[in-house]
């Protein structure tokens, strides 16, 4: 019933989420979380593809994509921590520190 | 409609409802914890979709350790008092972004739709070896360590070049 058009819709529906929520919200975490979010969808339409194919490919491929995100995650939260340290404010707006 | 239909159609529309609770939500703990059944709905598609191995590696990777770091994070930045700021800067942004949100929906559902999906992958699909699903992840394995050996050893030392910048990072506030 549910083919691989309809998971790679959902993939696609979910990717959309992500970047509305990049794009409108001011808080870096939930932005992050946002991220986190596209990259999951573009996982889910790797695994469907490789389940539709019939080939391990796709998971191995998702696997390090797992490895990359947890990477970015540990340095993207340190970097955000270290700028409310100096800051004292995380408001993506209020951060202009890098101005020309 | 079988089992597996009910619990596709089950974990879809709490991934979709979460997603959206993510982003939509005022409270950053909510959307961390929002996020997390994302993440869980995610593990249960996998192992619907013959990825029993991924499906695991979400849990323990996304939902354990990831989250661990938001959660923690949230702590550190204390963003209770930010509580009751305005979700969106202005309607007028969050109306664009939506506006830009749909279109990237429709450029890819397009995208692929002209790609012709089901033609290009077809061939391919045929020729691939048969019985994934038996010993799956025998089968990954052998993919990550025979034709990405090379690769798990870039991962490898990115992820010890992330901890080692995020423990400078971390000493050179201490200092200051």
């Amino acid at each position: 019933m549910f083919g691989v058009g309809f998971v790679l819709a959902l993939a696609l529906a979910i990717f959309s989420i992500g970047a509305f929520g990049v794009l409108t919200r001011r808080d870096p975490l939930v932005m992050f979380i946002s991220i986190e979010m596209m990259f999951n969808a573009a996982n889910l339409a790797l695994v469907d593809l490789s389940n539709y194919l019939k080939l391990v490919q796709g998971h191995a491929l998702v696997f390090f994509v797992i490895a990359v995100a947890a990477a970015e995650v540990a340095v993207g939260l340190g970097i955000i921590i270290a700028i409310f340290r100096t800051e004292k404010d995380v408001n993506v707006d209020h951060l202009s520190e890098l101005k020309g | 409609m079988g089992l597996n239909d009910i619990l596709f159609a089950i974990f879809s529309f709490g991934a979709l409802s979460s997603a959206i609770a993510v982003v939509l939500t005022r409270n950053t703990v909510h959307a961390a914890l929002h996020f997390v059944g994302h993440l869980l709905c995610l593990a249960v598609l996998y192992c619907l979709l013959n990825a029993p191995l991924l499906g695991v590696l979400q849990v323990m990777v996304y939902a354990g350790a990831v989250m661990v770091l938001f959660v923690f994070a949230v702590m550190i930045l204390d963003m209770g008092e930010q509580e009751h700021a305005p979700l969106f800067n202005s309607a007028g942004q969050a109306l664009g972004a939506g506006i830009l949100g749909a279109l990237l929906l429709g450029l890819l559902a397009w995208g692929l739709g002209r790609g012709g999906l089901d033609q290009a992958l077809a061939p391919a699909g045929a020729a691939s070896l048969p019985g994934v699903e038996t010993d799956n992840i025998a089968q990954v394995a052998r993919s990550l360590f025979r034709e990405g050996a090379l690769t798990f050893e870039a991962v490898g030392i990115l992820l010890l070049t992330a901890v080692v910048a995020v423990m400078v990072m971390a000493k050179r506030k201490l200092e200051s």
